[in-house]
């Protein structure tokens, strides 16, 4: 005999072994997978190249008798070696959470099964709590495979030591970068369940996520697209202009990579000095505040859902 | 007297300013075979979505099994089953999968046993690792007919069962309803437009017409006044507009 789990439970388990087999969502988790993996072999290759020529140079130094500097790897803080993690989140991380928190929804409107689950005994709330719970799942599993490759890459990088504080701020990083793509993941399961038409459903979340990534920065920040991919020159100060101040203070609340990139470059010990966000806001509680907006969306499309006229209409 | 299972009283949906179902006021009693006649938009399929609590009356209401569909609908849901007119399923799973997410949404308590006996009793056995989206739409209603009664409910609610199948089709899902009636004791309600299904299943019919009651009846009154089933459709097309029109011309 089996124990019966709750049904929100089984929701939440069947929904993720659903998203799992979609092949959009493997390719797509797949390829941040990846996308992690060589963010944190940049790092260490640059990181093992400069020490290399360091303790070359080093050697030379010491056999001419002349002084030799400190170790250019010690002058930066190790943690900005993982800098372009929060590039490749923004993008890549950004997009997979959305195909995921849709499909969570979406396979079951397209299947047609809602009348058959909604005269289950579940109430609407199971279900919603289900759906949420099943995304929370698959994004913090992906949050943990970009925290084993970060935590890895430190390990295995010998000039490297990182401080109690340093693997603190580490964590740190790794919790807001889950916020982050669970903040676009909400978004996804809202618009899945709300929209009629699945193609609308999709491409809903994924402009906002182009338009968060690529349009609002360049109003708040003056990051342009180009730069807005690139973790070096991506943080600049923006021109003392009254127009970047009102769109500082109007859309920075709601300038989400902005937020994300400033939280990440804080953490990660890259923010240049003496630059700062130009929202009011500061950027975690920016974070914090969108994923709750984002939850509190996704449960009232969840729980509103009609089990009757539910499907999609294709 | 005992208590109906399915009692209706003055049940009132509408959508967008139209009355669907108006003032809908039933009994079915324990173990009937109810059939529930209408054309299409009369309302039949409205009022199975509000017994089955897939939808909220406007007003008025409704016991199942002694429950109230507004104020307990999570022990309406426990104690009924319920096959749409097409069924839909996971495609990418076999129906064994999906037989097994339905029993334990269900609560069953030994779902893949469970399972096992209901594709045996259904004749299915051979579905069960097979997946649903090569199925035709007989094997899908066998599946969609072992959904509803994996919990074993009292009342079985039945869309349309018989749309789209072909003669055969249509014989099997008829032995199976008579046979969970019989054997299990089902009560069972079922929409339907096949008025010869009609007197060869139902202990009692009922006809809708723009959502208003305009006929209900036991099967035997009803064929001892109309006789054969040309007699029956002829009572079905008088009480349906289109019958009324052919009245008027």
């Amino acid at each position: 005999m089996e124990a019966a789990p709750s049904p929100g439970w089984l929701i939440a388990r069947q929904s993720a072994r659903f998203v799992l087999r979609e092949r959009t969502v493997a390719l797509l988790s797949l390829m941040f997978v990846v996308l992690v993996l060589i963010s944190a072999w940049l790092g260490w290759s640059a990181t093992s190249t400069v020490n290399r020529i360091y303790l070359d140079a080093a050697a030379f130094l010491q056999k001419a008798g002349q002084p030799v500097p400190t170790n250019p790897v010690l002058d930066i803080s190790p943690l900005s070696l993982m800098r372009n993690m929060s590039v490749y989140v923004a993008l890549i991380g950004a997009l997979s959470a959305i195909v995921i928190g849709n499909r969570l929804i979406g396979l079951d409107r397209k299947a047609g099964v809602l009348p058959l689950i909604g005269i289950r005994p579940l109430g609407r709330n199971a279900y919603a709590g289900g759906k949420i719970a099943a995304l929370t799942g698959l994004i913090l599993a992906l949050g943990a495979v970009a925290g084993v490759v970060a935590v890895a890459t430190f390990l295995m990088l010998p000039a490297i030591t990182l401080t109690g504080t340093q693997w603190a701020q580490l964590a740190g990083f790794m919790a807001i970068t889950t916020l982050y793509m669970g903040i676009f993941g909400l978004i996804g399961l809202a618009s899945g369940a709300w929209a009629k038409s699945e193609t609308v459903g999709l491409l809903l979340p994924v402009t906002l996520w182009l338009t968060l990534t690529f349009i609002l920065p360049q109003l708040t920040a003056n990051l342009n697209p180009t730069a807005a991919i690139n973790p070096i020159s991506a943080l600049a100060t923006p021109p003392d202009t009254s127009f970047f101040h009102w769109a500082a203070i109007v859309l920075g609340p709601v300038s989400l990579a902005d937020a994300y990139k400033f939280a990440s470059a804080g953490l990660l010990d890259y923010l240049p000095q003496g630059i700062a966000s130009p929202s009011f806001n500061p950027p975690v509680l920016t974070l914090i505040l969108a994923s709750c907006v984002a939850a509190a969306v996704a449960w009232r499309a969840l729980t509103r859902l009609s089990m009757t006229q539910g499907d999609y209409n294709v | 007297m005992p208590e109906p299972m399915i009692r209706l009283n003055r049940l009132t949906q509408s959508f967008e300013g139209v009355t669907a179902v108006d003032a809908l006021s039933l009994d079915i009693a324990k173990g009937e075979i109810f059939g529930f006649l209408g054309h299409n938009g009369a309302g039949k399929t409205t009022t199975i979505q509000m017994l089955t609590t897939l939808a909220r009356p406007a007003s008025g209401t409704a016991t199942v099994a002694g429950h109230d569909i507004c104020d307990d609908p999570l022990e309406v849901r426990r104690r009924i089953g319920y096959v749409p007119e097409n069924v839909r399923l996971y495609d990418t799973l076999t129906a064994a999968e999906n037989l097994m997410f339905f029993a334990r949404l269900s609560g069953v308590a030994d779902p893949k046993w469970r399972v096992a006996e209901v594709l045996d009793l259904l004749d299915c056995a051979y579905l069960a690792d097979k997946r649903v989206g090569g199925f035709s739409k007989g094997m899908r209603q066998r599946v969609g007919l072992a959904q509803a009664i994996l919990h074993q409910p009292a009342v079985l609610f039945l869309d349309e069962p018989t749309s789209g199948l072909d003669p055969m089709g249509i014989k099997m899902l008829r032995d199976l309803v008579m046979r969970l009636n019989n054997e299990f004791g089902m009560t069972i309600f079922m929409n339907t437009h096949l008025i010869s299904e009609i007197a060869k299943t139902c202990t009692s019919i009922a006809v809708l017409s723009h959502g208003k009651l305009v006929y209900h009846d036991r099967i035997e009154a009803v064929t001892a006044r109309y006789g054969d089933d040309a007699a029956l459709e002829e009572l079905y097309l008088s009480l349906t507009p289109v019958g009324r029109l052919a009245e008027v011309a």
